[in-house]
């Protein structure tokens, strides 16, 4: 089983007399003023925790700190300020020796441009991380050649990086990562640089080989639909600062502030939804008596329009032990649709008739 | 401005290191001449023809058929000039200091890839190496390391060390970022991210580099035969001195077949050794489809066989011709083996008479070597116990900036020739122009131009102080600062168009019988009287060998004499030196015994023959 992963209070300052600027940030300054000095404050007070087996997704624009922030999460860029703990030790504690240890062990990472070894084949490639290691031969070709067929490239073992397209390019980059048996995966926006499809392709795999792996996951990404998709939970950071963490249905429903909101603006709300967000709580109590279908809380929105077109009365959700927990009216469905949470207002020349008529 | 004394800086500061680091100098010199000596018994020790071969199964192997063939066919060229030897050590020399430069260089590029500290501090010392005129390191080299090798080899890797430096840096600073950035991440320690991922992918712009060192230590070749190295660069070096076109040019033509070789090589094994590279080359010919025999390259293990079993020819070869040496015992064996160094400046006096002691010291059993030398570098040489004795010291004139110098470090064995005379001298066909008087009115004719040897001559600052004033000739007149070849080349092209030219000129001298010439008359006798031609030897060099001294002190020529051997020589044309000797000596009997008598047969009483 996996294991947590906690950021708590992290800094990262770049530039001279880091302390300093940290002891600044915390006092109250903000970055622009930090800049005007010529230092620059790439990550500000991040704090987060990871539960096992989760996919954490940290959200923002080019420049927001993200990139930053995940390298501190390795080791491979020194927090100004705070710690992180994996598996219960403190990373931040480590001397250069015991963190490449763990580095080699129990996190692994996968690039944004791929980073595969021109000089090496694919099954070398995904058997890097096994190298460092020190596992012998036969046994680091055996284990990445079952990552690479868990990753779909059973068959290229042979072939040359450079012989691949992006999307196998990134398979075996996944590869890679998946050989070393890390519980923690660091993934810098590693399909950015993919085609849509291929793109969404790679989303659904990876979210296929989670339900098996249970990794403990981070996410980097500039794609709201894309954290969306693949987030447990989703940080958005802005200027070095996280400004919201919550799972999507948070992000979406309840944004912090303006600037996520002007973000989940071109999010597919029917893509995130599900029955438990936009259900009616408020219940009468027979909903549940008739033979017709019912939801899940977890049934997906686009479903529940679905059932809601076959079934003639609001969508009845029920829980785990058969319960009714709400109904869904198709109103409310096209509210959500349309980001609209109020009711209809009265018509002046109702024409109720003719429309149920026509359904 | 107030004067800034860098110059005597420099002198102290190579004093001092003269004088505190001698030991450390003295262990580089013997492990550059261990290897060069190692290298060089090894191309020398099979037949050319052999060696040609097993270079041009290396070239089949790394470009294939047609690159196998040309090599062969170059090195035979090589061979066919009588220039094998000297090719070899060259590429002896080259490839001793390509190994020391790489050795130095690698480690500094991809310390300086590793620090920007250390990258800016050795960028302005690269800047100074690539670009400080090579000869000024020459200078220094010998000094430190003493004639010969060692010089050569440390000016020639201090001339090429830069862009090896530069191109190891520059070539780990493009491994991609991201690239160093996952082996980390994999936990990778430095030095395998160095070993496993930077120096890989850096490894052909790394090759490019050790490509560019090659280059450029094979041009610093000629200036490194000053030193004394010979080889080619000492072949091109005497056929400048005698400006002996053709010779030089058999000679370029042989350092650019190395040339062409070790580029071409080199950047082939470039891509033959980098994984990328080989990938790269393996792509290409699928895709050009090019199954054609030239286009064949055979396995690994063909040129490895090939090469070995023409090194075992070579060495069975080797180990038969050497039992074919000859050990001469005979009464007359007086040095009994004993080294001697003979160095020569490669004036007509100064090869024949050098010649001359060669063969008579190896008839009376010494082991004679004879070094060609820039004058500076002789000296240096001499007073530094480099070489044992010289033949051609012209003073008191000449010489006299030298023998200030390094004449109390030096033995002065007497004069065995002279007196010479120094002069301004025009062509023949210069009627009206005879003597220094009649210089004056013709200034315009001759463009006010005195065509001079090197500014450091002795000749030359008589001229300019004296000569020049006794006559007037200061303002109508300039003197036109060279070299000794620049000197003879334009004399050659005005004797051919029959244009007016006065040159500095001196005899004896070849160019008097290759040209109808005229010496201008020194009526004021502003010249003063002639040179001696002394023999100099190193302090004490007569004490060690009290025979060598001896004949040395009493040995003398007549012109007719001189002439005679220097004609002989000319005729014989280059190489042929010691071969004119020995028909010189068999057309005049008797004189080895006179000029170098042992007891028994020494003296006037021995008989002739």
């Amino acid at each position: 089983m996996s294991s947590r992963l906690e950021a708590d209070h992290l800094y990262k300052v770049f530039g001279r007399r880091p302390d300093e600027a940290v002891d600044r940030l915390r006092a109250g300054a903000d970055r622009e003023e930090l800049r005007a000095d010529g230092t620059t404050a790439a990550v500000i007070d991040a704090s987060f925790t990871v539960e096992p087996g989760q996919i954490f997704v940290v959200m923002g624009l080019s420049g927001s700190g993200k990139s930053t922030l995940l390298r501190m999460l390795n080791g491979l860029l020194e927090p100004t300020a705070g710690t992180v703990r994996f598996d219960g030790q403190d990373l931040t504690a480590l001397g250069d020796r015991e963190l490449r240890a763990v580095r080699a062990r129990k996190i692994s990472m996968v690039f944004q441009h791929f980073a595969l070894f021109p000089h090496r084949s694919v099954l070398e490639n995904a058997a890097y991380g096994l190298a460092v290691q020190g596992v012998p031969r036969a046994e680091r070709e055996r284990r990445a050649g079952e990552a690479l067929a868990l990753c779909g490239l059973a068959g290229w073992e042979k072939s040359w990086p450079d012989e691949l397209s992006g999307g196998m390019q990134q398979r075996v980059g996944l590869a890679r990562a998946l050989a070393t048996d890390a519980d923690l995966l660091l993934m810098d926006e590693s399909f950015s640089a993919l085609d849509p499809l291929i793109r969404r392709d790679m989303q659904d795999q990876l979210l296929t080989l989670q339900q098996t792996l249970k990794k403990t996951i981070v996410f980097i990404t500039h794609d709201l639909n894309e954290a969306m998709r693949l987030g447990d939970r989703i940080a958005v950071m802005r200027d070095g600062r996280i400004v919201q963490t919550g799972t999507a249905e948070d992000i979406l429903l309840r944004p912090a502030n303006d600037y996520v909101a002007s973000f989940i603006q071109d999010v597919d709300r029917s893509r995130v939804l599900t029955a438990a967000a936009v259900m009616d709580t408020e219940l009468r109590g027979d909903e549940g008596t008739c033979g017709c279908e019912t939801a899940t809380p977890d049934t997906p929105f686009t479903e529940l329009c679905a059932m809601s077109a076959r079934v003639p009365h609001p969508v009845a959700v029920l829980d785990a032990g058969r319960e009714v927990v709400g109904v869904v009216p198709r109103q409310r469905l096209v509210g959500f649709l349309g980001d609209e949470t109020g009711g209809p207002a009265p018509c002046d020349s109702p024409r109720e008739g003719k429309v149920t008529a026509g359904a | 401005m107030p004067r800034l004394q860098l110059g005597d800086w420099v002198d102290s500061g190579v004093d001092w290191l003269l004088t505190h680091l001698s030991w450390l100098f003295d262990a580089v010199k013997a492990l550059v001449e261990g290897m060069y000596d190692g290298i060089d018994a090894v191309l020398a020790a099979p037949e050319p023809l052999l060696l040609a071969g097993i270079l041009a199964v290396l070239a089949w192997w790394l470009r294939g058929l047609v690159a196998g063939v040309l090599a062969f066919a170059g090195f035979a060229l090589v061979d066919s000039l009588d220039l094998w030897e000297r090719a070899m050590s060259t590429l002896s020399l080259v490839l001793v200091a390509t190994v020391i430069a790489l050795v130095i260089a690698v480690p500094l590029g991809i310390w300086a890839a590793r620090s920007r500290r250390v990258s800016a501090t050795v960028r302005p010392v690269l800047d100074l190496l690539q670009t400080m005129p090579s000869m000024v390191l020459l200078i220094p080299a010998i000094l430190f390391f003493g004639l010969g090798t060692a010089a050569g080899v440390i000016a020639t890797l201090i001339f090429a060390i830069a862009p090896g430096v530069r191109m190891t840096e520059l070539g780990i600073r493009q491994v991609d970022k991201e690239l160093v950035e996952a082996a980390e991440a994999f936990g990778t320690t430095p030095r395998d991210i160095l070993l496993r991922v930077q120096l890989p992918l850096a490894l052909p712009t790394v090759m490019a580099g050790v490509n560019q060192v090659i280059m450029l230590g094979l041009s610093m070749v000629v200036i490194a035969g000053m030193a004394g190295t010979g080889g080619l660069g000492g072949a091109v070096n005497e056929a400048i001195g005698q400006l002996e076109i053709g010779y030089g040019f058999e000679a370029g033509v042989a350092i650019v077949v190395l040339a062409v070789y070790l580029d071409r090589m080199t950047s082939a094994l470039g891509t033959q050794i980098s994984p990328l590279g080989r990938r790269a080359a393996a792509k290409a010919r699928v895709a050009s489809g090019a199954k054609a025999v030239w286009a064949h390259r055979p396995r690994p293990v063909v040129p490895v066989v090939g090469v070995a079993v023409l090194a075992l020819v070579a060495g069975g070869m080797g180990v038969f011709g050497s039992s074919a040496g000859t050990a001469e015992a005979s009464a007359a064996n007086v040095g009994r083996g004993k080294e001697i160094t003979i160095g020569y400046i490669p004036w007509d006096e100064g090869i024949a008479s050098t010649y001359l002691w060669k063969e008579i010291l190896e008839q009376r059993g010494f082991d004679v070597t004879t070094t060609q030398y820039a004058a500076g570098p002789l000296y240096t040489g001499l007073a530094t116990g480099q070489v044992d004795f010289q033949t051609d010291a012209w003073l008191p004139t000449t010489h006299a900036e030298y023998w200030k110098k390094y004449g109390d470090q030096l033995d002065d064995l007497g004069k065995w020739y002279g007196p010479t005379s120094l002069e301004l001298t025009v062509p023949a066909y210069m009627k009206d122009v005879n003597s220094l008087d009649d210089l004056k009115k013709h200034a315009g004719e001759f463009g006010g131009k005195i065509v001079g040897i090197e500014p450091s001559a002795g000749m030359m600052g008589l001229l300019k102080s004296k000569v020049m004033k006794e006559y007037g000739l200061e303002g109508a007149y300039d003197v036109v600062d060279g070299s000794t070849p620049a000197m003879l080349a334009e004399l050659k092209r005005a004797y051919a168009q029959k244009k007016p030219v006065v040159v500095t000129l001196w005899s004896p001298h070849w160019a008097y019988s290759d040209y109808d010439l005229k010496k201008l008359a020194d009526p004021r006798g502003a010249w003063g009287a002639g040179d001696g031609v002394h023999t100099l030897s190193r302090k004490g060099f007569a004490a060690e060998h009290p025979e060598v001294g001896r004949w040395l002190k009493d040995f003398s020529m007549t012109e007719q004499q001189l002439t005679g051997l220097e004609s002989r020589i000319t005729k014989a044309g280059k190489g042929g030196e010691q071969d004119a000797v020995r028909a010189w000596l068999k057309e005049n009997p008797g004189l080895v015994d006179r000029w170098a008598p042992v007891d028994g047969r020494g003296g006037g009483s021995q008989a002739a023959g």
